[in-house]
């Protein structure tokens, strides 16, 4: 298969590293109530509205933030492009069908999920549904992949 | 479209593995194929042909309604 957006093969089990580090954290955060203190440091905000403690809007100003959201974010988000879209030991025209099948149902899942909250639920509550989903297509990707792909390797010669 | 590979592989006495190293895909490929769940392209069943040394239509059919 020619497909030149694929990463080596070797970059898969880093991604792995980083994606299970970045769920494990995740979840801890969730349960934790998204506040921490720890690696606070000085980051560069580009613009803030302001707009959740009534401050005024600013550009480009250095201010302290703890990291560890951001880390985990990343992590999360790298880590699990890196899974998806790294090749597989075998590469070929099955594997790529089965990954591009992942991601059209990975889509598709995602949105219905989410239409589902947008008519149900409300506030601060839809929210919080709003972070779990910038990670869920990936994270609905990369696991009907990995289990399509455990599926097809089953049984019988 | 439906196939004869598993009656091809036991004449020639290949396990999935072995057809699978010697035309370069995976073993799950393979198993998607004989089991009708994956239509290879055209070259790999050109290929899959080639190694049997046979036409591809003794190997891959159409079936009733395609």
């Amino acid at each position: 298969m020619n497909t030149n957006y694929l990463l080596s093969h070797k970059y898969k089990i880093l991604g792995w590293i980083l994606f299970s580090i970045g769920l494990i954290s995740g979840i801890f955060m969730v349960f934790s109530g998204f506040e921490s203190t720890l690696l606070n440091t000085k980051v560069l905000s580009i613009f803030n509205n302001g707009i959740l403690n009534n401050e005024d809007v600013t550009f480009f100003k250095i201010i302290e933030n703890s990291i560890v959201d951001e880390i985990t974010a990343l992590f999360i988000i790298i880590g699990g492009l890196i899974v998806g879209f790294s090749k597989e030991k075998i590469e070929d025209e099955f594997i790529y069908k089965l990954r591009t099948d992942s991601l059209v149902w990975a889509i598709i899942f995602n949105y219905l999920v989410l239409i589902f909250t947008i008519i149900f639920i409300y506030d601060m509550t839809f929210l919080n549904i709003m972070i779990f989903n910038m990670f869920t297509p990936l994270v609905f990707f990369v696991f009907r992949f990995n289990f399509l792909k455990h599926k097809s390797q089953s049984h019988d010669e | 479209m439906t196939n004869n590979l598993k009656v091809e592989r036991a004449i020639h006495d290949l396990t999935q593995a072995d057809l699978a190293d010697k035309i370069g895909v995976s073993r799950q490929s393979i198993n998607a194929m004989e089991k009708n769940k994956y239509v290879p392209s055209t070259v790999l069943a050109l290929k899959i042909a080639k190694l049997f040394d046979k036409p591809v239509e003794a190997i891959f059919f159409l079936e009733e309604n395609e």
